[in-house]
């Protein structure tokens, strides 16, 4: 046996070595358990987000009350059109 | 990671995926003038249910809208002016019948027309009831 040439020094390194080695193996699946679940904690706030940012959006804005605007000019917002349109139909005839 | 492959792409497809507006010969017309302001709204809605599309000209200064009043045949100076035009010529006056027209309307102190395609009898009186309501609350 290699073991018994070792010194006791030698031996409790390799023990220590080899205990070390038992302890990382098996600490490995809860280690990528961790990552695996933080990962999906990240991903499950970012759809959240985006989900949450589009009902606001949908829910709480002022409603849209145009579908499409299309201008030669960016010098307004779309809304201004909308608005513009709007006006027109209630501007009073002389 | 393979999920985040997914997801990216499809959000992606969805912001890009907004309905772009067709142009509007009318629109298409005047978009390349460079002393007008052209603005088509699409799908304008007069109320739950009914929506008109809407070309808007814009002049820029007083000699733009001299040449657009012009080229409409407007011959009042103030106040609001409006018409029935035929689709296809806008400055031609008709009579509103089934064929689709133009609800014109010329706003002096604006510079501004705006022309309301009508196709159908539900828009024209969605049109008369919104004009109605909104200045009956005013």
């Amino acid at each position: 046996m290699e073991h018994n040439k070792m010194t006791f020094d030698e031996l409790w390194e390799l023990e220590e070595h080899l205990g070390l080695q038992k302890r990382m193996q098996k600490d490995y699946p809860s280690w990528l358990r961790r990552r695996r679940t933080h990962r999906m904690a990240m991903v499950s706030v970012a759809v959240l987000a985006v989900a949450g940012g589009a009902i606001f959006n949908t829910q709480f804005s002022i409603p849209k009350r145009y579908d499409n605007v299309l201008c030669n000019r960016a010098t307004f917002p779309e809304r201004h059109w909308a608005d513009v349109a709007a006006n027109i139909l209630v501007t009073p005839t002389l | 990671m393979k999920r985040i492959l997914i997801i990216l792409p499809l959000m992606t497809f969805l912001a890009c995926s907004h309905e772009r507006a067709e142009e509007l010969p009318f629109y298409s017309q005047y978009a390349s003038r460079t002393d007008l302001t052209v603005a088509q709204v699409t799908g304008f809605h007069l109320n739950d249910s009914v929506k008109v599309d809407v070309v808007i000209l814009v002049a820029d200064d007083t000699t733009a809208w001299q040449g657009l009043k012009d080229e409409f045949d407007i011959r009042t100076s103030e106040g609001v002016t409006s018409w029935i035009g035929d689709l296809e010529y806008p400055q031609q006056r008709t009579r509103r019948g089934s064929k689709p027209v133009w609800r014109a309307m010329a706003v002096h102190d604006e510079r501004t027309l705006a022309f309301y395609r009508i196709e159908n009898q539900t828009q024209y009186q969605a049109l008369l009831d919104y004009q109605l309501n909104k200045i009956s609350n005013k």
